[in-house]
């Protein structure tokens, strides 16, 4: 059993940088040499354009013209790396810091985040999932922390409203044959698990019925902010995103999947590219007008990098070490280059960021230790960033 | 006609010894009760026998028509009867391939193009011809060439894992349900194991691996020229050649050379990092091993030297399934016990220890002696426990005041993820096991593999070039085995079992927390939000609370009577009848109460 930080190694005694964290996780790879590292040679960053962006000395690619405008926010890591080149083997990493292993499935840090930081009074769950991809899962945590998924922004969560004939009163005559067949069955047959249902039916109504609920429901958002985003799909998650942090969520994940162009890559990378430049843009105008953006951390990770070349079917392949991940928000150094890799863009080089570290980063900069540890089933201990370390040279 | 009475009168004495070893059971519970003071539990009646014994052998509730025919029958031995009838069902396959399938983690692993189908036939063919226990373990174990082979899909097992040390751990967990894994890096913390121990035992299948190419020599001879082409000229194109090559080549390859050696980062004082280790069994007698070197040849060679093949793996699957190794009878025995009663009878399933023997040695010490009388038939085992009056006692709810001898009878337990959504199907319609797993084959590599024995190089190629295309070439395949099954009816009456693997689980099931099949034990029984949200407010909506084709409302829609419509609906839901003290919610719409039942904690649980 432990308490929240009472723990003796808590190197993390400081303030929280943020309150929250959004994660706009780009599953099969991005290339980080036709997006944001256009420090490497001419030859690397191949069909791909350099532009200037708002930030001194901070370059983008073509694709990404209206982030161009944003940059000030962004610190650009160049120099990410991780031990795992497929797909699910990388996302697993990226989102546990473990190597996938076939006798325990880890908690994603988001699970992590859920766990620790849940208190009586949230009537929202702590972690919520946007997007069809990875679901969010507790690992060895029980099932109670892991995210709360939300498929599509327009369906919402599944079936948290009564079925369309089913009016408010039939809904509490049905409740109310309900506990009295309950109350009956527990007589004789009552357990903590019959009595865990009991409890959850009680925390299910209380979620649909909770105040909160509406932050689901893009439908209530104030006209002005929708302004700020077009209608696709990844644009409207995102603005799910800044809506559940605004009422508190701590932990919000958004995929945007796609990005495994081992073939036509400039035939089939703008029309991504164009989502992500502008989702994530919105977002920041969105948190910033709201004043959010100071204490909501926004991250852009993906689970590898690909390759500086090019292969004959005018794609790139996967490459581990020395990819780009973004950060915003939460006191980052903005509007600045962390890391690089070798001109050739072939490795990480400078101020290397292992994945474990990145996830420590965010943990930390939510006043959490990152060698905060916890017990699995079998009474194993893990700790929330494998062996990973704050980086606080990411934050001004 | 001699035939059938000879075989008739061999079940009848099969089912004696079955009765008599069920009074053995019953007699040690007895013995046991009477000892601490302890009241024996009333037994069941009839409607609670017959929801438990379908839910346990079958994994669904009866069908309301199933419970009155039951509860009709005024012949002796219904129970009995009843238990027999279920073991040979199509319901007992699917329960049980669920089970199977779980433990054994059949799943879709897609980066390395691990297809389950085979790997699951070989499955549902062990349950079609009750392959005895003992011999499924040992050819899980000792499994070795094509993956895709038809009859090999044992191999799957192995191919499940991508590193021999993980699978090693696993296997062990598996079959002797003891949990090792600790070895694997250190000294085990609070076990006897070391990690020398775990290394010893690792020497019996070193070498053994999947590859899922060509070897390197059939590569440069037959394939290579035409892959670097491909490669060059359209990656879709190379891929299909890649894949559809791995069909046909993919295997388990090597069988143990009975020598390990230590990690390069060994700490302990007892070795030596890459020293090599001879090939050893953690506890009983060692079987036979013909090394071909010694272990002081083998450490003057080079570290990557592990010595000639030997086929040391099939010693340890002689070790590990022995009638004689005391943790794989104990193991299974627990297993099944757990299963049926829900307690543990010798301790929790992946983590007993040798000398534990839970709390009446006695009965799990019969309970072994059992299955090995059976020779491992595990039908003939459950129905020596479904015919026991301790199983067919009052159901225990396990609270702070219960009581201290707990293994004379079930106990209160929720019913599985799949027997959730299985009993959906028993109120929708009349005949719920009429779509199950065992039916059907999901068996698209197979089918290629069987093709690709014809295939030579050039076939390959303008299969490449001229076949179904990247992202089709696996979907082609599963809906060309799919249609090798003749019809399989509407997906929405199939039991869940019989959901393929590359399509993706069963959502709903998946919501009731059935395993996705990573780990070992890894189904859950918890409540969550979306969970109880469908519940609630999903689909059972239109599928069953108002849905009149659904075979409730038939059944209701043939009787006016408003007490007998009562009856039907909890008969038909929680497998009994009404009791007086629920006569008062009558009054309600009839939606509204079968809307409650079947949201109620009585229908999620077993009692």
């Amino acid at each position: 059993m432990s308490l929240p930080f009472l723990n003796a190694a808590s190197a993390a005694a400081q303030a929280p940088k943020a309150r929250s964290v959004i994660n706009i996780f780009l599953s099969g790879g991005l290339s980080q040499y036709d997006s944001f590292n256009m420090e490497v040679d001419k030859a690397v960053i191949a069909k791909s354009r350099i532009i200037k962006s708002n930030a001194d000395g901070v370059r983008v690619s073509h694709y990404f013209p209206t982030l161009a405008q944003q940059m000030d926010k962004l610190l650009v890591i160049n120099s990410m790396k991780s031990n795992q080149g497929a797909h699910p083997a990388g996302i697993y990493k990226m989102m546990t810091s473990y190597n996938p292993r076939s006798s325990i499935t880890h908690p994603e840090l988001g699970a992590w985040i859920n766990k620790r930081m849940t208190t009586e009074r949230d009537s929202l769950p702590n972690f919520v999932s946007i997007g069809k991809g990875s679901a969010g899962t507790a690992g060895f945590f029980p099932g109670q922390w892991a995210a709360l998924p939300v498929k599509n922004t327009s369906a919402g969560i599944d079936f948290v409203k009564r079925n369309a004939a089913v009016d408010e009163g039939k809904f509490k005559k049905r409740l109310g044959i309900l506990d009295s067949l309950n109350g009956d069955f527990d007589q004789d047959y009552g357990t903590k698990d019959t009595k865990a249902y009991v409890d959850t039916y009680k925390g299910s109504l209380k979620f649909m019925n909770s105040k909160d609920i509406d932050a689901f429901d893009l439908e209530k958002e104030n006209e002005h902010i929708v302004s700020l985003y077009d209608r696709q799909e990844f644009s409207r998650s995102c603005m799910l995103a800044g809506r559940l942090v605004e009422r508190g969520v701590r932990f919000v994940k958004v995929e945007l999947g796609g990005w495994d162009y081992h073939d036509d890559l400039y035939g089939r990378l703008p029309s991504n590219a164009s989502k992500l430049d502008k989702g994530l843009s919105s977002l920041l105008t969105h948190l910033s007008q709201k004043g959010l953006l100071d204490s909501t951390l926004v991250v852009v990770s993906t689970e590898f990098g690909r390759k500086p070349g090019v292969n004959p079917n005018k794609g790139r392949d996967h490459h581990p070490d020395g990819f780009t991940c973004l950060m915003a928000g939460a006191g980052v150094k903005a509007g600045q280059i962390y890391g690089s890799t070798t001109k050739d863009g072939q490795s990480a080089a400078d101020n290397v960021l292992d994945v474990t570290d990145f996830n420590a980063t965010i943990a930390w900069s939510l006043g959490i230790d990152p060698a905060y540890e916890e017990m699995s089933a079998s009474g194993r201990p893990f700790k929330l960033a494998n062996k990973g370390e704050a980086r606080e040279a990411l934050f001004a | 006609m001699l035939c059938m009475a000879v075989s008739a009168s061999a079940a009848f004495a099969q089912s004696l010894e079955n009765t008599a070893h069920a009074r053995q059971i019953d007699q040690l519970a007895l013995e046991q009760l009477k000892q601490i003071g302890q009241n024996r539990r009333p037994g069941i009646d009839d409607y609670a026998f017959c929801r438990r014994v379908y839910l346990d052998a079958i994994g669904r509730i009866p069908t309301i028509d199933e419970l009155d025919s039951f509860i009709a029958d005024q012949q002796p031995e219904k129970r009995a009867r009843l238990v027999d009838k279920l073991l040979n069902s199509k319901g007992y396959s699917s329960h049980w391939h669920n089970y199977w399938a779980d433990l054994l983690r059949v799943k879709y692993v897609g980066d390395k193009l691990h297809h389950p189908g085979n790997y699951s036939e070989w499955i549902k063919e062990s349950l079609r011809g009750n392959k005895p226990y003992d011999q499924m373990a040992h050819e899980l174990i000792n499994a070795s060439g094509e993956l895709y082979k038809p009859g090999n899909g044992a191999t799957g097992f192995y191919a499940r894992e991508p590193m021999p040390l993980d699978h090693l751990a696993n296997s062990v967990k598996t079959f002797l349900g003891l949990s090792i894994e600790c070895a694997q890096c250190h000294d085990h913390p609070f076990d006897d194991w070391t990690q020398k121990d775990f290394y010893k035992l690792a020497a019996f299948s070193s070498k053994t691996h999947l590859r899922v190419d060509p070897t390197p020599t059939v590569e440069k001879k037959t394939y290579a020229r035409d892959r670097k082409i491909l490669k060059n000229k359209d990656f879709d194109e190379w891929i299909v050649y890649r894949e559809s090559i791995r069909v046909k080549h993919a295997a388990i390859y090597g069988n143990g050379t009975g020598f390990m050696r230590l990690p390069h980062d060994y700490q302990y004082d007892d070795g030596e990092p890459f020293e090599a280790m001879e090939a050893d069994v953690l506890f009983g007698d060692m079987p036979k091993v013909n090394h071909k070197l010694t272990k002081a040849e083998l450490d003057a060679l080079k570290n990557h030297h592990f010595g000639p093949e030997i086929n040391a793996r099939q010693s340890l699957a002689d070790w590990m399934t022995s009638p004689d190794n005391p943790m794989f009878t104990k193991s299974i025995v627990n297993r099944m016990w757990h299963q049926v009663m829900g307690a543990e009878l010798a301790g929790p399933l992946g983590a007993l220890t040798q000398e534990e023997m839970g709390d009446h040695p006695a009965l799990t010490q019969k309970l072994i002696e059992i299955m090995k009388a059976l020779d491992y038939d595990l039908k003939a085992f459950l129905s020596v426990l479904f015919n026991s009056r301790t199983y067919q006692s009052k159901a225990l709810a396990l609270n702070a005041d219960a009581p201290k001898y707990i293994l004379d009878g079930p106990i209160v337990r929720r019913l599985s993820a799949e027997a959730i959504v299985d009993s959906f199907l028993s109120l929708k319609t009349e005949t719920p096991d009429r779509y199950v797993a065992t039916e059907f084959k999901w068996d698209g590599f197979t089918n290629f593999y069987e093709k690709s024995q014809k295939m030579g190089v050039k076939d390959f190629v303008s299969y490449s070039i001229n076949g179904p295309g990247r992202g089709a070439f696996q979907k082609r395949e599963e809906k060309a085995a799919k249609r090798r099954n003749g019809a399989t009816g509407p997906e929405h009456l199939w039991r869940v079992s019989s959901y393929g693997h590359v399509d993706g689980n069963h959502e709903v099931a998946m919501l009731m927390g059935k395993s996705d099949r990573d780990l070992i034990d890894g189904a859950n029984k918890e409540p969550d939000i979306p969970q109880i949200l469908f519940l609630m407010n999903g689909d059972l909506e239109h599928e069953i609370t108002t849905q009149p084709k659904a075979f409730i409302h038939r059944k209701l829609d043939s009787v006016s009577d408003p007490a007998k419509r009562m009856e039907i609906i909890w008969k038909a839901i929680l497998s009994r009848l009404p009791k007086e003290s629920e006569k008062p919610l009558f009054s309600n719409d009839q939606d509204d109460l079968i809307w409650a039942l079947l949201n109620s904690n009585e229908f999620k649980f077993v009692r």
